[in-house]
């Protein structure tokens, strides 16, 4: 199952608890579309790069889920139509995972080859040649 | 890059420049991720624009990701696109 990302703006007027009630919502379009929310991240108020609807800062929110392609489409398009968000985005996060894992597995074979006996030395190379 | 022991014409200076190296390679950073800002950002220079590799010394598999990670933050405002 691909994992995402969805990260979003809201606008930073609006009070906590319609922050919390928005992330309940989008919670809940995954939840009952039989998915699961890993995690939701609130990573507070901070500046926008450039204005956003009049906005110089924004409140960034992000949730981790597992959600397939129709409960995204839903959780963008209800995104899109509250008054509160300002910008989302929609990344993909599971290749990046398993690429990632791959060079971790890489590291440990090679760090416990190390380990029984032979010299430490000259793999770098490979091993830049594998990213 | 010409080695700095090349023989020259007389009178030409002979100066030496230092190799580049990815600092992803060198520093094993395995993930640029987009909301890294703090990563990004040294990539940027302050007219907005994505630092070409030829200057950063970034190789080319870590330049490709490193595009990819600014583009993103560009779009969810972490990033500015120019500057005002």
């Amino acid at each position: 199952m691909p994992n995402y990302e969805i990260m979003f703006i809201v606008n930073p007027n609006v009070a906590e608890e319609e922050i919390d009630k928005i992330n309940g919502q989008i919670e809940n379009i995954i939840t009952s579309g039989g998915c699961k929310v890993e995690k939701i991240e609130k990573m507070g108020k901070r500046r926008l790069a450039y204005e956003v609807e009049k906005q110089r800062e924004g409140y960034y929110v992000l949730f981790t889920t597992n959600a397939n392609g129709d409960i995204l489409k839903e959780c963008e398009r209800r995104l899109r139509v509250m008054d509160a968000i300002i910008k989302y985005i929609t990344v993909r996060t599971d290749e990046e995972g398993r690429r990632l894992q791959k060079i971790k597995n890489y590291r440990q074979k090679r760090a416990a080859r190390r380990g029984s006996g032979s010299r430490a030395g000259t793999g770098q190379s490979a091993e830049e040649a594998m990213q | 890059m010409k080695s700095a022991k090349e023989k020259r014409p007389a009178g030409q200076k002979q100066y030496y420049r230092r190799k580049k190296v990815c600092k992803f390679c060198v520093e094993r950073i395995d993930s640029i991720n987009y909301k890294d800002v703090k990563l990004l950002s040294q990539f940027v220079p302050e007219r907005a624009k994505i630092m070409p590799r030829r200057i950063s010394g970034v190789c080319s598999p870590h330049q490709r990701q490193l595009n990819d990670a600014i583009k993103k933050a560009r779009n969810i405002a972490l990033l500015p696109f120019t500057t005002e």
